[in-house]
């Protein structure tokens, strides 16, 4: 596969509302940022695997706008090993933390949409 | 063999960035005794956008060798950030034993206040990582969200208190007081941290380091005679690169200084001072344990039952590192270089540590941790 394959097959599995990662075939390696080399053994034998969706917050932080509004932004681990960063959205009352549970949810962000987390 | 040296440190420069460095280089060399002659060896890491208004160098080296009329017999471009400036001068002792040069210019900084105040960047091609589409879309504020996510997961997993960092950014202003370099020279307390606003949970303001217009230079050199510094000496040095995005390390609590510092393998009981990059306050508490000062999880005690004051058992960032002085260019480096230099000499007018023979200096580099240099400095005996 081609780097700009990969890169488009992220995108493509974003508009449908899908969650890709990769699997290295050699090592087992699983990983979220798209490449056509496993970062841990090297080897070119991958596989783009779907997650289900869910994770739970490895690192976040409020980031405070000046009129007193936040956003929470993060490192999520999700159910199948892997890590990635994104926005975290509080909703029904759910409050952010660390070690709590989270579902991926799509939003759009310049025109495209992107996975971002709910805390379940 | 480091011969001269200088910061010229401005919250806003009103000239061109090239004039700023010019006035830079005069003055290390007038300390060096040399002249732009000697120069044989340019070494460089320029912020973007740093020289005419907006405009960034794509080989800083040797378009400063153009401007300056320098014609080197050895360029290199360090860029990893901060700590690129502690890598030059370790180049460049190795560059000038190898007889490759004689006399090597080391020069990090820029004039960024434009892009600070404008509170963005110049749209270019160059990216940071071949990820940025997947990690720059989202609404963050790299670096000061990266650390903070860091100095978060620090608290939930060893209980490190708001208290404990905000103790690094008051005993650093303490050291600040009597630095004439220092745009921060009011005493804080715990409380003022804690009182300043959250930017990002949990880093407050006081935390936080301000980006200035500044550049440092140094002048390495093996015509040592007309100096009037010490000769100073590398006593040890390590590099450690993760190039990897943080998010797949095994844990954001650690950095690559854990590697760095044993590279460099130094027995700290021989340190009369450190000088640690200090972006953040936490950015100081994660290097005091990965250099191996105190142990993963236990530096908030630390901070507590010890005094890093330049007066103190262990004196830290002894000029108010550049949570006072402001950071060059997004970059700390030549800040700590600097002042190991000053308290090497016996130059730090005010905020002197008594007797100081060996300086230990690490750099953290990139706005993720991704890069660290371990350097020591002192007299060879």
């Amino acid at each position: 596969m081609r780097d700009e394959e990969v890169r488009s097959m992220y995108f493509k599995y974003f508009q449908e509302e899908q969650l890709p990662f990769i699997q290295c075939g050699k090592c087992g390696h699983k990983f979220f940022y798209p490449r056509v080399v496993c970062p841990k053994c090297g080897s070119s034998d991958i596989k783009i695997g779907l997650s289900e969706g869910l994770g739970k917050i490895f690192a976040m932080t409020r980031i405070y706008k000046k009129d007193g509004s936040y956003v929470v932004y993060g490192i999520v681990e999700m159910n199948e090993g892997f890590r990635m960063y994104a926005n975290i959205v509080e909703e029904n009352g759910n409050t952010a933390d660390i070690g709590k549970k989270v579902k991926v949810i799509f939003r759009e962000i310049n025109g495209k949409k992107y996975p971002l987390f709910a805390v379940t | 063999m480091i011969v001269g040296f200088s910061g010229k440190l401005y919250k806003k420069y009103e000239k061109d960035g090239i004039e700023l460095l010019k006035e830079a280089i005069d003055e290390a060399l007038e300390m060096a005794g040399l002249t732009y002659s000697d120069i044989d060896g340019i070494m460089a890491n320029i912020g973007r956008g740093s020289f005419h208004g907006n405009k960034t160098y794509l080989n800083p080296p040797a378009q400063i060798g153009e401007y300056f009329g320098i014609k080197p017999k050895i360029i290199d471009h360090v860029q990893y950030g901060g700590p690129s400036v502690l890598a030059m001068i370790y180049r460049a002792y190795k560059a000038i034993s190898a007889g490759d040069a004689d006399t090597i210019l080391c020069v990090q900084g820029g004039k960024i206040s434009h892009i600070r105040d404008s509170n963005q960047f110049q749209k270019t091609d160059i990216i940071d990582s071949p990820f940025d589409d997947f990690i720059k879309v989202y609404d963050q504020m790299s670096p000061i969200s990266d650390y903070a996510m860091v100095a978060y997961r620090h608290s939930k997993l060893f209980g490190t208190t708001d208290e404990q960092r905000a103790l690094v950014a008051v005993m650093q202003r303490y050291n600040a007081i009597n630095n004439q370099k220092a745009m921060f020279r009011d005493p804080i307390t715990v409380k003022d941290v804690l009182a300043s606003r959250i930017v990002s949970y949990p880093l407050h303001l006081l935390e936080i380091v301000y980006p200035i217009d500044g550049f440092h230079v140094f002048v390495v050199s093996k015509r040592t005679s007309k100096s009037a510094l010490r000769n100073i000496d590398i006593l040890a040095y390590g590099e450690a690169h993760w190039p990897n995005p943080p998010a797949e390390w095994d844990d954001i609590i650690y950095t690559p200084t854990i590697e760095s510092a044993k590279r460099a393998s130094f027995n700290l009981n021989r340190v009369d001072a450190f000088e640690l990059y200090d972006s953040f306050t936490i950015t100081v508490m994660l290097q005091m344990e990965d250099i191996g000062l105190v142990e993963k999880g236990k530096v908030g005690h630390f901070v507590e039952s010890h005094d890093l004051t330049y007066k103190g058992d262990v004196p830290i960032n002894t000029g108010g590192g550049s949570l006072n002085t402001g950071q060059p260019a997004y970059m700390s480096g030549g800040v700590i270089l600097e002042e190991a230099l000053l308290q090497l000499n016996n130059m730090a007018n005010g905020h002197q540590v008594s007797d100081a023979n060996v300086i230990f200096l690490n750099g953290i580099g990139w706005w993720s941790r991704r890069h660290t240099v371990t350097l020591v400095l002192g007299e060879k005996k």
